[in-house]
């Protein structure tokens, strides 16, 4: 079957002669030709893992890396510029443990694209493709399998865990598509920093013990007799419910897992570095699970949508957010981790230079800011730029595409790959396959 | 100025008019445009981005003529453009790669495009003259077409003139396939099919016109018409699913057992299970029209209101924080009672559209405390009862449908004069109450505003989408109109939109996919399908309960999900009934039906059902797990249908789940004390949960876990609900 996560490049698609199948299905043909194992392309692995950090509703460029203080007060904002450990490139002036710190990461000032809305932005950054039909802002679309489902299914984790985390819930388009189930994000919600957190719901419930759990999980096989259409194409819904339970029991058996979970685990003093707030701790527990082997965690980040009240929100907001991710950044490095962990923080987009009425800005997709440290990343890169105004990308303009692709080229995942859907139609990894180099 | 232009185009069309007297002059809307179009020039990721490419700006998709016209001709001091010698005009020089251009050689020197580009800058860059034959239509030929496997199609795109002359553009067009699997189509406009069985509508657009044509791929080996022949047909519906079926070769499934069929005939229509009782009395009926007795006694049970106003609540109910607790309760509490009282459904929608007085009185009012802004209610009253989505129109021409600027905001215009009184909106309490009526139009929130084009500041008459704009008397309500428009009978997406929705409902998938995305680039699966049943729904006066009926009568409705060898690739024409989960708020309710134990909720009385439940800040770990929307999130999110393993590991080790299989006072607990065999105990367990009987071999597998050591009535009954419930079986609808 055309297994998608065991390298299949555009390469293969081509000698296959994909035009060529007869009868009984692309995908019954597909499985005929048995190609599962052919690893072509793959670029080297630099980074083993990844942490998004996912500023939902779109982050301001302006009031975090890329302010413009020459700008008329009108598109210029409230905050300053401060200056960065790279002289010439200024951030804003609440962002002041990133700004010393940039030597450890890269600052992408020129990614933009064209969905202003968040359904449609939320799904072009997060899978690298744009949504197939107009979708809307309160849309929670998929159609196109997320970098986590991706990298889940291209990785794969350590026993028991599950490859793909999302904390504290999922983030829109995040979802595994036509991959399936399987790599669908593990949810752990919760505020990991108020007392007795507990990753809920993967331990028994109290007064079960673990002989009545094992007697049950007997019981329920002998009572689980609904037909199953084992034919991918059917599209049964319940093989994906199998799935689940499999890997729910697998959780529930980890020591790994388990432990990775008890954030308690973790000293005081580290949990005050990280900042002592449900982000803070949220990115605490991206490391822990990083450490475990988990290959992708998303911190989904929400709130960022900020049509009014910008700079009253964010001046308390932005030091907490600042800290919290230069700890995270500086803690890798010194465990050593950094080179091996790709770190991003990003929204799907930015927002508009004129501030309105209620102090805020609007959506805007033309420009935006991206942070990348690790994996290889070079420190203190600045990529692109945006114009004296900061409407638009206008240096070394990049796309979601080119993004996304750096992200899997970065873990060692070919962008230009063949996936296939449930039906067989194959459709690329990312259309456009070209990573940014200067990041490489 | 002007004269130096008619003088130069004057002196350029003698001169070149002997040579070519068969073609008209070349104009800028008329030939230019398409080009700049045709080639991604002005496309979003390029020039039409809003701030354009490397300083130059067209409008995208060429939406406006004459931004584009000044970006080319006079911006940058005109040098885009060079009359004298054409060739040497920037335009022709990037395009055609002979300068660096950041997107490539586009125009080859010489092609029939640069060759047209340098005619009219020749002619000294003429407009299209406003009286000129204006572009009607394209038309694609073929417009429909069956293919085998891997067969090839070129098409054809013909313009078409006010003036009656037709042009060949299919150099000029763009193509695109909704479905490239099925059959894919190059930038020629030649179609290929691939090695499936299936359908692909084939877009092609030029300049802002349209044009689709509809690919079939049968499988296959035909197969003997009479096995559709012999087909049952229950109503209408069952001739035009066979139909269907026959143009692709497929073969529906067996139908479905009288249990199953029972047990999704409860969960589809009142949204609950059947108790064991009436599973029994079911299965015993002799009488051959059985399965239309229960239909119509389940249609009017109680439960049924609270169901299907559960669905709307995912489209209307607002977020509580924004609008007031009592405003979301009062709209929640109003759908109910339509439902209940089974309003017919244009006179909801009429209720709904044209609504006035205030949010503690009326709750269909507060849709428009939830939405305030002209544009996001065109947005919003399109899209839901319409199913016409409106947003692209907001900014630019809608790149694959036929709205432009002017008909949203012309629509936008139905908005214009609502005006509102008392406390407005105040997040995060915004407790107050608020008045909407007829407001003066003269400005501000007590009178309301024209509505006015972004572009040309030009104040907008309330037009209904395709129709012409409306003289309205200023004491009418421009909201009564709308709403009379929107439901009138001529109206051709209203009904389709609704019978769209609930076949999606009951059959697990729409026609037309997204349900609210009705274009023709996104066809149904089975238009005249939908056509007779919009059709039939009007004629039953938009009686809701009349149109499920009439689904779940079908003999489509009772087929098995189980598929056979020429149907199991089928997900979109109804040859077999496809399995969905069930939604949170059902999950729950039979989680606590079953188990005996009800769910406590806040702000409700105890004993609430989670179908009753009106507002997303009754807290829920079990239903937010299930994918309920939560309209309280900033941006919100839809309902999901997918499982997950956080569903999984929920119904596993939840303790909330825990303790209702435990209680000393739940189900368990009872049937362990009763008097019944343990035979009979099994019996009823999977009457409960499965709601049917169990197999020989799932009775003797049960029976013996009375046996084990340890074992007492008490434990293996909790043991057998927690595994029951832990089943797909459980957890979807078959």
């Amino acid at each position: 079957m055309p297994t998608n996560c065991n390298g299949f490049s555009r390469r293969d698609a081509i000698q296959l002669g994909l035009g060529t199948l007869l009868g009984g299905g692309l995908v019954t043909a597909l499985r005929a030709r048995g190609f599962a194992a052919e690893a072509v392309n793959k670029p080297a692995a630099k980074a083993k893992a990844c942490v998004l950090i996912w500023q939902d509703g779109g982050p301001t460029h302006y009031e975090m890396f890329d302010p413009k203080p020459d700008a008329p007060a009108e598109y210029r904002g409230e905050f300053k510029a401060i200056p960065t450990a790279v002289p010439g490139v200024n951030f804003s002036e609440h962002m002041t443990k990133l700004a010393k710190g940039l030597k450890q990461f890269a600052m992408i000032r020129s990614i933009r694209h064209d969905q202003g809305n968040h359904g449609a932005g939320n799904h072009y950054m997060m899978t690298g493709a744009p949504p197939r039909i107009p979708v809307g802002c309160g849309a929670f679309v998929s159609f196109h399998p997320s970098m986590g489902s991706v990298v889940a299914c291209e990785k794969g984790a350590p026993a028991g865990l599950p490859a793909y985390f999302s904390l504290p819930s999922m983030s829109r388009s995040g979802g595994p598509n036509f991959l399936g189930a399987k790599y669908a994000p593990f949810v752990v919600g919760g505020d990991p920093n108020a007392a007795g957190f507990k990753v809920r719901d993967v331990a028994l419930p109290e007064g079960l013990t673990g002989d009545r759990f094992d007697d049950r999980a007997g019981v329920r096989n002998e009572v689980d007799n609904l037909k199953r259409f084992m034919d991918k194409a059917t599209g049964d819904p319940a093989l994906a419910l199998d799935e689940h339970y499999k890997q729910a029991y697998d959780l529930m058996n980890s020591k790994e897992a388990q432990a990775a979970f008890d954030i308690g685990k973790e000293n005081e003093r580290s949990r005050e570095r990280y900042g002592r707030n449900a982000f803070g701790q949220r990115c605490l527990m991206a490391r822990r699970l990083v450490e475990a082997g988990v290959p992708f965690i998303t911190v989904y980040d929400g709130g960022w949508d900020h049509h009014t009240k910008l700079f009253e929100t964010l001046k308390k907001r932005l030091p907490e957010w600042d800290n919290s991710v230069s700890a995270l950044i500086e803690d890798l490095a010194q465990r050593g981790l950094l080179d091996t962990t790709l770190v991003i923080a990003l929204g799907e987009f930015g927002r508009t230079p004129q501030i309105n009425k209620d102090s805020g800005r609007d959506h805007w997709a033309n420009a935006m800011s991206v942070l990348m440290a690790g994996g290889g990343t070079p420190g203190g890169t600045v990529i692109g730029a945006t114009d004296k105004k900061g409407f638009a990308a206008n240096e070394r303009v990049l796309s979601p595409e080119n993004f996304v692709s750096t992200v899997y080229a970065k873990l060692g995942i070919d962008p230009g790959k063949i996936l296939f859907n449930a039906q067989g139609r194959p459709s690329h990894l990312v259309s456009d396959p070209t990573s940014i180099k200067e990041l490489m | 100025m002007r004269l130096h232009a008619f003088l130069l185009a004057v002196f350029a069309l003698a001169f070149t008019a002997p040579l070519q007297a068969a073609d008209p002059p070349v104009t800028f809307e008329r030939d230019v445009q398409p080009i700049l179009t045709r080639y991604g020039c002005n496309a979003g990721a390029c020039h039409g981005k809003a701030r354009g490419q490397n300083g130059f700006q067209l409008s995208l998709l060429a939406y406006d003529n004459d931004f584009d016209f000044n970006a080319i001709t006079t911006e940058a001091r005109g040098r885009r453009i060079f009359p004298a010698n054409a060739a040497f005009s920037l335009l022709l020089r990037k395009a055609s790669g002979q300068v660096p251009h950041g997107g490539g050689k586009k125009l080859p020197e010489g092609s029939l495009e640069y060759q047209t580009l340098e005619k009219w800058i020749a002619a000294g860059t003429p407009r299209t003259p406003a009286d000129a034959p204006k572009l009607e239509k394209i038309t694609l030929s073929p417009d429909s077409k069956l293919m085998t496997f891997n067969a090839t199609q070129q098409l054809s795109v013909t313009a078409h003139y006010s003036d009656g002359t037709k042009r060949d553009v299919t150099h000029l067009a763009q193509f695109s396939s909704s479905e490239a699997v099925y059959a894919a189509v190059d930038v020629s406009g030649k179609v290929k099919a691939g090695p499936i069985p299936g359908e692909a509508t084939i877009m092609a657009r030029f300049a802002e016109k349209f044009a689709v044509c509809s690919v079939l791929i049968p499988l296959p080996s035909p197969v003997d018409a009479n096995v559709y022949a012999k087909l049952p047909r229950n109503n209408f519906i069952d001739d035009l699913v066979w139909a269907k079926l026959q143009k692709l070769n497929l073969t529906p499934s067996e139908v479905a057992g009288d249990a199953t069929f029972h047990r999704r005939a409860y969960l589809d229509v009142i949204g609950r299970l059947p108790t064991p009782d009436e599973t029994r009395t079911f299965l015993a009926d002799k009488d051959a029209k059985k399965r239309e007795k229960l239909i119509d006694a389940l249609i009017d049970r109680p439960e049924y209101a609270d169901f299907w106003a559960n669905k709307w609540t995912d489209l209307l109910r607002p977020n509580a924080y924004h609008v007031g607790i009592k405003a979301t309760y009062n709209l929640d509490q109003w759908l109910r009672r339509s439902f209940r009282e089974n309003k017919s459904y244009d006179q909801f929608v009429r209720e709904l559209i044209a609504s006035k007085g205030s949010t503690f009185t009326n709750g269909a009012v507060v849709m428009y405390r939830d939405r305030r802004d002209p544009a996001e209610l065109t947005t919003l009253v399109s899209q839901l009862f319409l199913g016409v989505r409106l947003d692209c129109a907001k900014c630019h021409h809608h790149p694959f449908e036929v709205y432009s600027q002017d008909d949203f905001y012309s629509f936008a215009a139905f908005f214009g004069r609502i005006g509102r009184k008392g406390q407005g909106i105040s997040a995060p309490i915004s407790g107050g109450e608020e008045v909407v009526y007829l407001g003066t139009g003269t400005g501000g929130r007590r009178n309301g505003g024209v509505v006015k084009h972004p572009l040309t500041g030009k104040e907008m008459t309330p037009t209904p989408l395709l129709g012409k704009s409306l003289d309205i008397d200023p004491d009418t309500d421009p909201r009564d109109i709308l709403a009379q428009w929107v439901t009138a009978p001529e109206n051709p997406y209203f009904a389709k939109v609704i019978v769209n929705r609930v076949w999606a409902d009951l059959m697990g998938r729409g026609f037309v996919d997204p349900v609210d995305d009705l274009r023709a680039t996104n066809p149904p699966s089975n238009p005249e399908l939908l056509d007779a049943l919009a059709k039939d729904f009007r004629k039953n006066k938009c009686d809701m309960k009349a149109l499920i009926r009439s689904i779940c009568l079908s003999h489509a409705y009772g087929l098995s999900t189980t598929p056979n060898d020429r149907n199991q690739a089928d997900l979109r024409n109804y040859s077999r009934h496809y399995r969905q989960r069930l939604r949170a708020e059902v999950l729950l309710d039979m989680v606590s039906d079953i188990t005996g134990v009800p769910e406590k909720f806040d702000a409700m009385p105890l004993g609430s059902r989670a179908m009753e439940v009106w507002t997303a800040r009754s807290g829920s770990v079990f239903l937010d797990s299930f994918g309920r929307p939560d309209p309280n999130q900033d941006p919100p999110c839809e309902r999901t249908s997918d499982t997950t393993v956080v569903q999984a590991l929920h119904l596993m080790n939840s303790p909330n789940l825990y303790k209702k299989v435990t209680s000393d006072d739940g189900r368990c607990a009872t049937l362990a004390k009763s008097t019944k065999t343990n035979a009979e105990l099994i019996d009823e367990f999977y009457l409960l949960a499965y709601s049917r009987n169990p197999t020989d071999t799932e009775r003797a597998a049960a029976l013996k876990r009375f046996d084990k050591k340890g074992a007492t009535r008490r434990s293996v009954t909790e043991d057998l609900m927690w595994a029951l419930i832990n089943t797909p079986e459980f957890v979807f609808n078959d």
